[in-house]
């Protein structure tokens, strides 16, 4: 390794404690829920706080699956929660299959706007009047209309639903990455006699990649944590993880504990899903290899 | 030059517009089979706007396209067979070199086996075997270069466009690539239309240059055509470095001589008397021009050459390596003169000035045509 002088030395360790900074920031949050979903109920709001357990235990994890296990003794606490199994797997379906849409409708959607205007330069915007209103302003009409089709407590209404409102984002989103494909490498495929679909499959997707792994990303955590309209248009049969989260308040009080384990449960996907895409997240755009 | 059988390439009253803004137009051109053909302008002239016409990225606004005679004016780019080499290549950047070659094969379903024959015969002809299986975006320069031309070539077109592909080199290698590119176009044997508005390039690789200029053909000839009778006063001042000097000046008669004159400097054109009067119909007001490099201190002789009536005095010295560029006052003129780098010229310095009368070119003030 290179010798570093006085200065570097010193620029070096500022940047250092910086990222250590901004680290704890970050995990803060996430180690005190971890914490919490290892501590017995009278440790939950215990003054002083402790950030390790005093008597560690894995009782709020079981209750989340059991409700009606006595380990720990806060069975008879939350016994009017279901198993969150049903959410769980609810969430599985709902969030992965509404986010692909989204990002394959906002791709090709995009795609279009980008390379062939179409619809206009007004469209994109178009679009985007779907974020400008809070989306309780349209949970009431369509609460009337998946009444009337019979969707409402099903799987498929989120979907739907998820699908629609992060339309928006994918399409913003992509946007910027294919602009960023150049216009003469697709130029090149055509005159070596590729039809447009072809164009697109073979030249322009597999160089957007990252940008669909980072908008699919993006959709996938804004869907995984959607409470509001889940809580709306679901109750028993179709209820998701965030709407789970919230069963654990009751008359005498909020379950700390099993609320904290859930928590941390519920991001283990998000993080896998993190970490199978990472890859595709840095792949680092060359295009500026040659400049245009 | 071009007969009918062996035209490649046909454009008749060729337009385009963007927005209103005119970028082509009124162009005609015959493209002869097997030759190279360089479109030279300054940047915005039309030229890559024509080339893309051509391959078909453009429909153009008016006029029509012809390959072999055929009118293809509207057909799509894919259904041409033409090769386009960008200015910055558009490799696809996500596939090795051997995909990058092999695309244009598997698109039009050639079969597998002569797929990988054609690809690395290709391949070969342009020393790519090594890098084959590289990705095409960790490639050099140079090597990129290759990989572009190879992919243009390997599907066998009628014709290879070139968009400004040296631009991204420097100048050292740049005309290394040069060098590169007139072998293997001698090499291949194939037609190739090249976009520069650099006059080197066009100059050492064209067979024929069409110099354009505000999306019109300015001059369409051999170089040493352009650069010995440039056809108007545009062409004259951008081809040759230094430009040629262009002087304003009026033709006067004076008993059986002719001369042209500005203030108190004078220059005799006797012999060429009949062919200006005939030309100038009239008019008095004319452009003078004589390239730096034609310019001669004297003594000069007799016969053929001309000298001006004043001496010219050295304003500034500019030596490069290989010849120095004087520039000269003469009268209120300022003119440019290009000698060897061994002549001791120095500033401040008076010496008589003249040329070779057959180098002298003669412009029209308005229509701003050559007249000789």
């Amino acid at each position: 390794m290179r010798k570093m002088n006085g200065s570097q030395i010193l620029a070096s360790s500022i940047r250092w404690l910086i990222g250590l900074l901004i680290c704890i920031v970050v995990m803060l949050p996430i180690t005190w829920v971890l914490s919490i979903s290892l501590k017995p109920p009278e440790e939950w709001v215990a003054y002083p706080p402790t950030l390790v357990p005093l008597k560690p235990t894995f009782s709020n994890y079981i209750i989340l699956f059991q409700p009606g296990n006595p380990v720990g003794g806060i069975a008879e606490m939350v016994s009017s929660a279901e198993p969150v199994t049903r959410a769980f797997i609810n969430s599985l379906i709902v969030v992965p299959i509404a986010t692909a849409a989204s990002v394959l409708i906002g791709f090709l959607a995009s795609y279009a706007t980008v390379r062939f205007q179409a619809g206009g330069a007004t469209l994109p915007l178009f679009v985007l009047t779907t974020r400008m209103f809070p989306p309780v302003a349209f949970a009431v009409p369509l609460l009337v209309y998946f009444r009337m089709l019979n969707l409402i407590d099903t799987q498929l209404a989120l979907i739907l639903m998820y699908t629609g409102f992060t339309i928006a984002f994918s399409l913003w989103m992509m946007r910027g990455f294919i602009e960023g494909v150049p216009r003469h490498v697709e130029e090149a495929a055509i005159l070596d006699g590729a039809s447009p679909w072809r164009v697109l499959l073979t030249i322009t997707l597999p160089l957007v990649r990252g940008g669909l792994a980072a908008t699919g990303l993006f959709v996938f955590i804004l869907n995984w944590t959607e409470f509001l309209l889940a809580q709306i248009f679901t109750s028993r049969e179709a209820l998701t993880i965030p709407v789970q989260v919230s069963h654990y308040v009751g008359a005498v009080g909020r379950f700390y504990g099993p609320m904290a384990a859930l928590g941390i449960v519920a991001s283990i996907p998000v993080v896998v899903a993190g970490y199978i895409i990472q890859r595709y997240l840095v792949t680092g755009f060359t295009f500026g290899l040659v400049r245009e | 030059m071009a007969d009918q059988q062996n035209m490649l390439i046909r454009l008749e009253r060729l337009r385009k517009e963007f927005n209103g803004v005119i970028a082509v137009e009124g162009l005609d051109l015959d493209v002869v089979e097997g030759e190279f053909l360089c479109f030279l302008g300054p940047s915005g002239c039309g030229k890559t706007t024509t080339l893309r016409m051509i391959a078909g990225l453009e429909t153009p606004t008016a006029g029509d396209v012809y390959l072999r005679g055929r009118r293809i004016t509207h057909l799509p780019p894919q259904q041409r067979n033409v090769g386009f080499v960008f200015q910055n290549y558009a490799l696809f950047w996500h596939m090795t070199v051997y995909e990058n070659l092999a695309f244009g094969l598997r698109v039009r379903n050639v079969a597998p086996a002569d797929i990988d024959h054609r690809v690395k015969e290709i391949a070969a002809s342009l020393e790519l075997t090594d890098v084959l299986h590289e990705r095409a975006r960790r490639l050099d320069l140079s090597t990129m270069q290759r990989v572009a031309m190879a992919r243009t070539l390997v599907t066998d077109p009628e014709v290879l466009l070139l968009d400004e592909p040296l631009n991204n080199f420097r100048p050292g290698l740049r005309e290394m690539m040069r060098g590169e590119l007139k072998r293997w176009q001698m090499h291949l044997g194939r037609t190739m239309i090249y976009v520069t508005h650099d006059q080197e390039e066009a100059m050492t690789l064209g067979d024929r240059i069409l110099v354009m200029n505000a999306g019109r053909c300015a001059q369409l000839d051999t170089p040493r055509h352009i650069y010995e009778h440039p056809a108007n006063l545009f062409v004259a001042s951008f081809i040759g470095r230094p430009p040629m000097n262009l002087i304003d000046v009026r033709y006067t008669v004076e008993g059986e001589k002719a001369f042209l004159v500005r203030d108190s400097l004078r220059l005799d054109i006797t012999p060429l008397r009949e062919k200006i009067e005939r030309a100038l119909a009239g008019e008095t007001q004319l452009v003078l021009g004589v390239r730096p490099e034609h310019l001669s201190p004297g003594p000069f002789p007799e016969e053929g050459w001309v000298q001006f009536s004043l001496p010219a005095v050295v304003d500034l010295v500019q030596p490069l390596a290989r010849k120095k560029f004087l520039d000269l006052k003469i009268g209120d003129a300022l003119i440019k003169m290009v000698v060897s780098g061994t002549a001791p010229f120095r500033q401040g310095e008076r010496f008589p000035l003249g040329f070779p009368l057959h180098r002298i070119h003669l412009f029209h003030p308005t229509t701003e045509e050559a007249m000789l």
